[in-house]
């Protein structure tokens, strides 16, 4: 087993490793003074300062390509005998260049989108910092740095998603007057920003949990140290402590990647620029999460192929991604607004994710789906932030959130359409040129060989959520560019607003990523066993995590997909052939009218309904962690606080002092008679007590 | 250097009438710059004394008590700094504030006059200016003793020393409230002094059993000798009340959320992170370090105690709509989180414990900071009346929000850096103990962080973010006077976040010495 970091070949790369984060986090810290200096300026400064971070970043790339690590560590709080550091890994490298050349092309798109906001350097400050602990959890090499980068990065969502704190209207997110369960479905950016931190939070304080209990037993906080002795875990796992560690520590993955049960704060932080949906709520900081499964689950498989048990915990890891999985692409088939139904369709794919890293852990061939899962954090990352860029453009040009607004576009932006169809499809997993096509495909093949009890069922979700991927983003595409141009354009038009392209800036930050989607889907296959190979030799360095080479015989299929599983790929071709062809017939065909087939009966109606009322969930979760403590809090603010805080200890010790003394005055009649009485019957008591 | 202590104690009492004179001669800049000297000399003393590890000092005092000494170790120096930082800085904050509300007040009392068919005072500005004079003089005398009070009592070497100081920060305190305060400001200040020294009382008499038991106050002495079964119990009991009104925990929080709020607001910035922890202190001094078996069956008492005291403090804050009785209920779940950690009874969970003093001192300084310049610059305190302020009074928003998140205990601030160890404190108790209890209460512990976050989150919301009412429309930024002093601690709290190692180093010592760990 190879647990040694390996020789760096040059002091270089170390430095390279720590600049990576640093480099962001000085240009938030001097963004004020730049945009003191000059507004204009801070938009060149932000593009600059990623542009070095992902250059950095790009430099480590010799780590992937000879499968080593560099490993740096410095002192910290040298009390608790804490160290920081960096460990670049190929794992940790590869995220950070996804990370540092996604943030860069949208900061320029973002040069673009917020061109004119009086608060740019605001903008530009949150999105520095969020660069910064974006990559710090990427490339810490503790978990008690990572939850630094970790709350870093919830804080900047927090303070992007209330970007437009003045909360005017067309800020909202939802319909307005719109009730589900009696609450309103219509949500300000502030109240937004909250509810993302709070409920992200939640998650956080299990992850904490976790994290405290690992420390408690093995005393460190490093992935490296983790991974020298088990020892920890088998006293850990003797107690029965391990898996709800790990399980707490998924907790913190839940909040951050939106998985259910905390899924409902991802749709209402729609109400951010949508430079920020696409970087921080897309491509980045919900897959957080899933990079932290990454990262932790080699060491639980690790322990696992030790001997010590943890399979629950993969089980919950994959359970959790095809809840979620199937639950958000339902309600994205339903949603009016475009950044909601990419929201809901970023969370389903992240659930993906942690289903491949889940059932990963499940089969004996764990490199599988771990590659799988890596695999489509990739392709999601560039095809979502694409569609999300695009969509920017389109609410930039039209002036409105709701699909409804749109229609006709393609005659108007024939680039913006072109490109959402790349990334769309990429999304959809059209076969054999999008690299959405390959990752999905690598899940399906991983959850199918599996060969554990659940392979089935999660595989039959996985199935359905990609039929229903197809289709709603084919709805989208629809909705947007096909059909007549809603009554909302032809009023702008009539007003002299003439529908045009977006500015180069923005279009061709999208524009790279579609057909990136595209490029790198053709060559999918091979960039798929490139990355399979790379982490077959992560694991087996790191984690002794040896991979058994079968010999694979002809399988049926033509020569360029050999190695692919039949049952995987036939499931993934019938997904997109019926889900794209479904939202063909609806959307861009038009030949059913979809409110009238909803309507059509009662059960397409109440399944409408609640796909629609988001199954409830959201309703439910502010019944009983919003409305109910709130209302708890009053009553107990009344009624105890009010009542026997106050008026009782306060009130009443100054009431009983003042009545104390008028009984006391009282007694002082000056009437013999009632003396006299008074003493009778005290000796008469004492006589009494005296007798018995 | 010699007699530092005893200079950083008792300069500020000496020189306190001559900031009154200063005050009343010459007005109240230069007795602000006068008290802000003395008390950035003797916060600098503290400072040094600090760095160059444990210094004590004795000094003779009357045979029947014993020895009057000041005593400088890991427990006292964070807290002593703390005191002295906020002191020092809140003495530049004071400045536009109370002028704001001698002229208030001043017009409240040319009113009454006027209203009860006396002669109608004719408002001069010279008048206005010597009642001005007059009662910042008053003032910076009064804040002058109200800190050397505070410093006196987590210096001291003796019980009755203790009890001394203990007392002499509540006459000025007193005085502050009654004399400047919002709403019935001479009932909430008397209310502030009955129930306090209720407390107080209570703490002497834990003392005196103590003291008479084995015949000397001398902490020394305390610690070495032997004390009977049934006293140690009874007087920890009663030094556990004492202080428990003094830290304002669940059931003896009564008098808190009024001072708190009608307080001016320097005072209660001081009051509030810096004065009531020092109930903290005295339980690490006298419970955790001098009755160490006592404090290990009453320790999951504590615990629980901070649990509910978090919780509720938590809860009563969402209900607010004063700014700053919302900010006095979430000093008492603050109050909670020390308590919690004291009650863990592990080294770490003690250390985090007086991580929270620190990091709370810091986070809820800047937020009643900011309080006092909306209290100042908008003219109300009503949360409902406010919103959007962000636009309006960005360095303020700023530094809300980070004294927001150290509240809530967001790296990178030094709230986080508190709030792990003490949870991880918790944590390791539960665990060893294997305490179904314990394990309990740390759940619902870190739940009670999320409850935290929301009724700080809610309050910025409300307060700097949202539709701007159209009365606010006119609002400007605070002085220099009082948003300097809020980026110092704001700055601070940063520093401290990220590199914590500077208190650490001196207080993981002192508790694992203490626990024998």
């Amino acid at each position: 087993m190879a647990t040694e970091s390996v020789g760096l070949p040059f002091e270089a790369t170390s430095a390279a490793a720590w600049l990576v984060w640093i480099l962001p986090f000085a240009a938030a810290l001097i963004m004020p003074a730049v945009g003191k200096a000059s507004k204009h300026i801070t938009g060149y400064v932000a593009v600059a300062f990623a542009l070095m971070s992902a250059l950095s970043a790009a430099s480590l790339f010799p780590v992937v390509l000879e499968a080593s690590e560099i490993h740096h560590q410095i002192t910290w709080i040298e009390t608790l005998g804490l160290n920081g550091g960096v460990l670049a890994d190929p794992l940790s490298v590869i995220m950070a260049n996804v990370v540092g050349w996604i943030s860069f092309l949208i900061m320029i798109y973002s040069t673009g989108y917020m061109k004119g906001d009086k608060d740019i350097t605001r903008f530009w400050f949150w999105m520095m910092f969020f660069i910064g602990s974006m990559q710090l959890i990427v490339l810490s090499d503790n978990l008690l740095q990572v939850f630094f980068g970790w709350e870093g990065v919830g804080l900047a969502s927090y303070a992007l998603i209330s970007f437009w704190y003045r909360d005017k209207k067309k800020d909202h997110v939802g319909t307005e007057g719109r009730t589900v369960l009696g609450l309103l479905d219509y949500y300000s950016p502030t109240h937004a920003g909250m509810k993302a931190f709070i409920m992200t939070k939640v998650g956080d304080v299990m992850m904490i949990a976790g994290m405290l209990l690992i420390f408690l037993f093995a005393g460190t906080f490093g992935f490296k140290e983790l991974m020298g002795d088990f020892g920890w875990a088998e006293s850990m796992a003797a107690q029965g402590l391990l898996v709800p560690a790990f399980v707490l520590l998924f907790g913190g993955a839940i909040g951050k990647s939106a998985q259910f049960p905390l899924n409902e704060w991802l749709l209402e932080a729609m109400t951010g620029p949508t430079a920020v949906s696409a970087l921080i709520h897309a491509a980045t900081m919900v897959k957080a999460g899933v990079f932290l499964v990454a990262r932790i689950g080699p060491i639980m498989f690790a322990l696992g192929a030790a001997g010590i048990l943890a399979d629950q915990f993969f089980e919950i890891v994959a359970w959790v991604g095809a809840i979620t999985a199937l639950l958000l692409a339902t309600q994205g088939m339903v949603n009016s607004e475009i950044k909601k139904v990419l929201a809901y369709s970023t969370g389903s794919q992240i659930g993906y994710m942690m289903m491949a890293l889940g059932v990963a852990g499940l089969s004996h061939q764990y490199v599988d789906g771990y590659t799988a899962g890596f695999f489509h954090l990739i392709s999601h990352a560039m095809f979502k932030a694409s569609l999300f860029m695009a969509a920017g453009s389109l609410l930039h040009v039209v002036g409105s959130r709701f699909m409804s607004d749109m229609g006709g576009l393609r005659k108007h932006m024939k680039k913006t359409y072109a490109f959402m169809w790349a990334a769309g499809l990429g999304l959809m997993g059209a076969p054999f040129i999008t690299t959405g096509f390959w990752s999905k495909d690598a899940i399906f093949a991983a959850v199918y060989e599996s060969g554990n009890e659940w392979a089935l069922p999660i595989f039959i979700i996985a199935v359905l959520t990609a039929v229903i991927t197809a289709f709603y983003t084919t709805r989208m595409i629809g909705l947007v560019f096909f059909g007549k141009p809603s009554k909302h354009i032809e009023k702008m038009e009539e007003e002299g607003h003439h529908i045009h392209e977006a500015p180069l800036s923005m279009w061709a930050p999208y524009g790279i990523l579609a057909v990136l989607t595209i490029g790198i889907g053709i060559i999918g296959l091979s960039a798929e066993e490139g990355l399979h190979h790379t982490f077959e030799y992560y694991l087996e360095n790191s984690f002794g995590i040896y991979t058994v080479h079968h010999e694979t015989g002809e399988s049926i299929l033509p020569s360029f997909l050999q190695g692919l599983n039949p049952v995987a790929l036939g499931a993934s071709l019938v997904a997109f052939a019926v889900g794209i062809g479904l939202g063909y017939i609806f959307y861009i065909g038009r030949w059913v009218d979809a409110t009238r087939f909803v309507n059509s009966n009662i059960f397409f109606y109440a399944i409408h309904k609640l796909f629609l009322n988001r199954w409830y969930l959201n309703a439910i979760v502010y019944w009983c962690f919003v409305v109910a403590p709130l209302w708890l809090a009053r009553a107990v603010f009344r009624y105890f606080e009010r009542t026997a805080i106050d008026y009782g200890m306060n009130d009443g010790f100054q009431k009983a002092v003042g009545w104390g003394a008028r009984v006391v005055q009282g007694t002082q009649t000056g009437v013999s008679q009632s003396y006299l009485f008074v003493f009778g019957a005290g000796l008469l008591f004492v006589i009494l007590i005296l007798l018995i | 250097m010699e007699y530092a202590l005893l200079q950083a104690v008792f300069l500020p009492l000496l020189l306190s009438p001559v900031a009154y004179i200063l005050g009343r001669k010459m007005g109240p800049t230069p007795a602000m710059w006068f008290t802000f000297a003395i008390l950035l000399y003797t916060t600098i003393l503290v400072i040094n004394a600090a760095m160059s590890g444990t210094v004590e000092e004795h000094y003779p005092w009357t045979s029947l008590f014993g020895e009057f000494g000041f005593v400088m170790d890991g427990l006292a120096s964070p807290f002593a700094i703390i005191i002295y930082v906020l002191s020092t800085i809140l003495a530049l904050y004071s400045k536009p504030y109370m002028i704001h509300k001698f002229h208030e007040q001043y017009e409240e009392e040319q009113k009454a006059i006027q209203s009860s068919g006396g002669q109608s005072a004719v408002v001069t500005s010279s008048s206005l200016n010597e009642y001005v004079n007059a009662k910042s003089g008053l003032y910076f005398a009064l804040f002058l003793v109200f800190a050397m009070g505070m410093l006196g009592t987590v210096l001291a070497t003796n019980l009755i020393e203790f009890y001394i100081f203990f007392e002499v920060m509540l006459i000025p305190g007193f005085f502050l409230v009654a004399l400047w305060g919002d709403g019935p400001r001479r009932k909430i200040g008397l209310m502030f002094l009955f129930w306090t020294h209720a407390g107080a009382v209570v703490l002497l008499l834990g003392f005196l059993m103590i003291g008479l038991t084995i015949g000397s106050f001398d902490f020394a002495d305390i610690k070495e000798s032997e004390i009977p079964q049934d006293i140690v119990l009874a007087s920890a009991v009663a030094i556990a009340i004492g202080l428990g009104v003094k830290l304002a925990v669940f059931m003896f929080h009564i008098w808190l959320p009024y001072v708190h709020g009608s307080a001016p607001t320097p005072i209660s910035a001081l009051l509030s992170p810096a004065m009531i922890g020092i109930g903290a202190y005295g339980i690490f001094r006298l419970i955790v370090e001098f009755l160490p078996t006592t404090f290990a069956e009453l320790s999951i008492w504590f615990h629980i105690w901070g649990l509910v005291t978090m919780i509720y403090g938590g809860a009563m804050a969402l209900m607010q709509d004063d700014i700053k009785r919302l900010l006095a209920y979430s000093s008492i779940s603050q109050m909670g989180y020390i308590l919690f950690g004291i009650g863990s009874m592990s080294t770490l969970g003690l250390a985090g414990a007086e991580m929270m003093y620190i990091t709370h001192g810091l986070g809820k300084g800047i937020l009643f900071m900011m309080a006092g310049i909306i209290i100042v610059k908008v003219g109300t305190r009503s949360i409902s009346k406010l919103g959007g302020l962000a636009g309006k009074m960005p360095i303020t928003a700023v530094c809300a929000v980070i004294g927001a998140l150290t509240i809530m205990g967001i790296p990178p601030t030094s709230g986080f850096m508190g709030e792990w160890i003490l949870f991880y404190g918790a944590l390791e108790t539960a665990i060893d103990e294997g305490s179904t209890v314990r394990a309990v209460t740390f759940g619902l512990g870190l739940v009670a962080t999320a409850l935290t976050m929301s009724y700080i989150l809610w309050m910025l919301k409300r307060v700097f973010f949202g539709k701007t009412p159209e009365h606010l429309e006119k609002v400007k930024e605070g002085s220099w006077y009082m948003t300097a002093p809020m980026m110092v601690l704001a700055g601070f709290t940063i520093v401290l976040g990220i590199y914590p190692e500077m208190f650490l180093k001196t207080i993981v010592p002192y508790m694992s010495g203490v626990l024998g760990v």
